[in-house]
């Protein structure tokens, strides 16, 4: 069963294609990060600098696009590209913001190794996947070639010669297979650890624990090791010439470099507990002198030359020392607090933008409606006024449609408040408001509430409208029948928990759900939604209750 | 038929006590917020009090609050409650004590003086008179294939009327039939959902509305 599902199963053959496609999008990933690299550092100084780091990010955010629908479909694993800011940022931060940005690198680093690695395995297998395919077909054609098959030490020139080659094959086509599952498994790591693993901007990264990076990294040191030895008896087999393992060779050690040195500085804090130091600058300076020393080695593999690696060990030398000196002369917490600020005026900028298009609605609602309709409204009783002498029956008329008018009014000034506040949950709290809902949805609706003391208006409001949302999107959209709401005060923190059974799919960009998480953010919380196809959809809010 | 008006509102309570004098109503008394409604309702012992939910000084549900506080102070006055908005949950708390004389009305309804007028003195009789909303609502959440579908679509709106607090005559008006035949239908209604016969108005609408309840809160 298991033999089976290495060799002739659908996951085989989309994790085989997988692989296949690193040859030629290895290609161009390195042709189009080399050119946007040397323009970028070539035109540095010129005004042209502006268009391409612009571009840069965009570029780069394509690439890794692709490469995460790619291994999405066909590795089944949750990768996504370098996830886009939620507010509008600055001219300055959008040409340059990016270079600080540790996703962008590690999506760069992932386009890399697959141009590197992934080509070298795509090659690998397809060689090894001809060698097979060409050892079960041998007695079909071996009589066709002149002197018959020719490997360096065996010549395959008669029928029983070629029959033993048909075992040999079909071997070789489970090795290839066998392999293919272990690179994608290794594969799958690697996707895991340098793309994002979701496209919520607000979903934090899980900490693997630090047994678990040990885990790892002896794990991927070991695939690394294998894959290698792997590609040098494909290399021994197959040519014996230029020896092409090299160049995966040292992109193996240039990510299990930058890792292992990550994982010092983690261990080491006496390194980096100093002045001028911090934990993400000495990660800095190991990944860098792991680059330069990659970059080393591939120009002594290229036959050596000029030493050209000096310039980016010039560029990444500067950038290490420029930042530690910044670093010197900045107050204790200082970078805490300036990230802290970032986040602020960020999410600061998002609920103003929200309160200034909710308060543009609730003016066209004014206008388009309530008033509109007093408008009608005093118009009827004017005429009913002019005919009260000569047409009773016509002014009677005219005043039953002004009281209609009037009624209409009401109802959409009503509905008007209950959208901007409603009554019951001023009148009594959060629960109350909620289970109101609840009555009022279609669907059937459990409420678990433990709130023990009430939590401040804003965030009361804010749980109340995600509740609304998640209700009336549950009702619209996907077709659920249940719909479980939990409300939970634990200390200082308000959680509100929305799940149904439903077709699942929710988009959390939608305009409803992307309002409510401004509005979320400037209370300093977060909003979080998981809506697989499929279902169910799960959406929860957690914030502060600042009372 | 003395009357007590709780009404933040200048305006409103003026509009209110000039359209109950109008009709024949002696407004003993006009009070802006819960205290002085409590203290009015005691020393004028009034047929009916017309209460708005949102008093001062917080103007949350104050009004409801002191409505309740006066039907268990003084049973003997009727307390029609209106609002702007209408609440299921408040309704459930008006009625909870099982007794006749209690309203809950939308504003809205007051623009129809006549059926407003006789809303008022309904509920000071010791009638009811639930908003058209609610009721609308108490059926809407009804669960589907339950015993409502098994009333014909005219039995469906004579319920809907009795649960609002008409009498027969009322029905008939609105339906345009006769009186006869709403009982006719009303007797079909309560054998077909299970109920007892009972003659008095009041009860009879309890007993509809304690059932819709109650259908609503095991569905």
């Amino acid at each position: 069963m298991e033999m089976k599902s290495i060799l002739f199963s659908k996951r085989a053959w989309s994790e085989f294609l997988f692989l296949l496609s690193g040859g030629p999008l290895g290609v161009i990933w390195f042709s189009v990060l080399v050119t946007a690299w040397s323009l970028f550092v070539g035109l540095a100084i010129t005004p042209f600098i502006i268009p391409i780091a612009l571009a840069m990010p965009y570029l780069i955010r394509g690439m890794s696009s692709v490469e995460s629908t790619l291994a999405r479909e066909l590795l089944h694993v949750n990768v996504y590209p370098p996830r886009t800011a939620i507010v509008k940022q600055s001219f300055w931060r959008r040409m340059f913001g990016w270079l600080g940005d540790v996703a962008m690198w590690k999506a760069q680093v992932y386009l890399v190794y697959r141009a590197v690695v992934g080509f070298a395995i795509a090659v690998g297998l397809v060689t090894l996947l001809g060698l097979a395919i060409g050892g079960i077909a041998a007695p079909f054609y071996y009589w066709a070639l002149n002197g018959g098959i020719d490997f360096s030490f065996w010549h395959v020139d008669t029928l029983p010669k070629a029959l033993v080659l048909v075992p040999a094959g079909a071997a070789g086509f489970v090795i290839t297979m066998l392999l293919s599952r272990l690179l994608s498994n290794l594969h799958r790591d690697v996707a895991q650890g340098l793309l994002e693993h979701s496209p919520d901007p607000l979903e934090p990264r899980p900490a693997p624990n630090l047994d678990e990076r040990h885990r790892m990294f002896a794990l991927r040191a070991t695939s690394f090791g294998v894959a290698f030895v792997v590609l040098v008896i494909v290399w021994a087999i197959s040519s014996t010439g230029y020896f092409w393992p090299v160049w995966p060779l040292l992109a193996f050690l240039l990510l299990l470099g930058i890792e292992g040195t990550n994982l010092f500085v983690i261990e080491h804090p006496e390194y980096w507990k100093r002045p001028g130091m911090s934990q993400s600058l000495a990660a800095q300076i190991g990944s860098s002198t792991m680059v330069v020393l990659f970059l080393t080695g591939v120009w002594a593999a290229a036959g050596g030359g000029t030493y050209w690696p000096v310039w980016p060990l010039l560029g990444l030398g500067i950038a290490c020392a420029a930042r530690s000196i910044a670093l010197y002369f900045s107050p204790p917490g200082q970078q805490e607090l300036t990230e802290r600020i970032e986040t602020l005026t960020s999410t600061r900028a998002g609920a103003v933008d929200q309160q200034e298009a909710e308060l543009r609605r609730i003016e066209r609602d004014l206008h388009d409606g309530a008033q509109a309709r007093l408008v009608a409204l005093g118009m009827s009783i004017g005429m009913a006024e002019q005919k009260l002498a000569e047409d009773p029956e016509g002014a009677r008329q005219l005043l039953e449609e002004a009281r209609t008018g009037a009624g209409q009014a009401l109802k959409e000034l009503r509905d008007l408040a209950r959208g901007i506040h409603p009554p019951v949950l001023a009148d009594r709290g959060l629960e109350a408001a909620v289970t109101a809902l609840a009555d009022n949805s279609p669907l059937r609706v459990t409420v678990h509430a433990d709130i023990t003391s009430r939590p401040a208006a804003p965030v009361e409001s804010a749980a109340y409208f995600v509740v609304a949302e998640a209700l009336a999107n549950a009702g619209k959209y996907s077709q659920a029948k249940r719909v479980d709401i939990r409300m939970t005060r634990d200390g200082d923190v308000l959680t509100v928990e929305v799940v149904d059974d439903g077709v699942g799919g929710a988009n959390a960009d939608g305009g409803g759900l992307s309002g409510l998480r401004r509005r979320i953010e400037a209370l300093d919380g977060t909003l979080r939604i998981a809506s697989p196809a499929g279902g169910p959809t799960l959406i929860r809010a957690e914030m502060p209750c600042g009372s | 038929m003395r009357v007590v008006i709780a009404e933040d509102l200048a305006l409103l309570r003026d509009g209110l006590e000039r359209l109950l004098r109008d009709n024949g109503f002696e407004v003993v008394a006009s009070v802006r917020d819960g205290d002085s409604l409590l203290r009015e309702i005691a020393a004028h012992k009034p047929d009916i009090a017309v209460v708005d939910i949102r008093l001062p000084p917080d103007f949350r549900d104050e009004g409801l609050r002191a409505a309740l506080e006066a039907r268990k102070q003084s049973p003997d006055t009727a307390i029609l409650v209106v609002s702007q908005y209408v609440e299921q949950a408040y309704a459930r708390e008006l009625l909870a004590d099982g007794r006749g004389g209690v309203g809950y009305l939308l504003k809205d309804r007051i623009l129809h003086v006549v059926e407003f007028v006789e809303a008022v003195r309904r509920v000071a009789g010791g009638g009811t008179a639930l908003d058209p909303e609610v009721v609308a609502h108490l059926f809407s959440s009804q669960t589907a294939g339950g015993p409502l579908e098994r009333l014909t679509p005219r039995e469906q709106e004579v319920l809907a009327l009795m649960a609002e607090g008409r009498s027969n005559s009322g029905i008939a008006e609105s339906l345009v039939l006769t009186v006869g035949a709403v009982e006719k239908h009303i007797a079909s209604i309560f054998s077909k959902l299970d109920l007892p016969h009972s003659g008095v108005d009041h009860r009879r609408v309890l007993a509809v509305l304690a059932y819709l309840q109650g259908q609503t809160e095991t569905g």
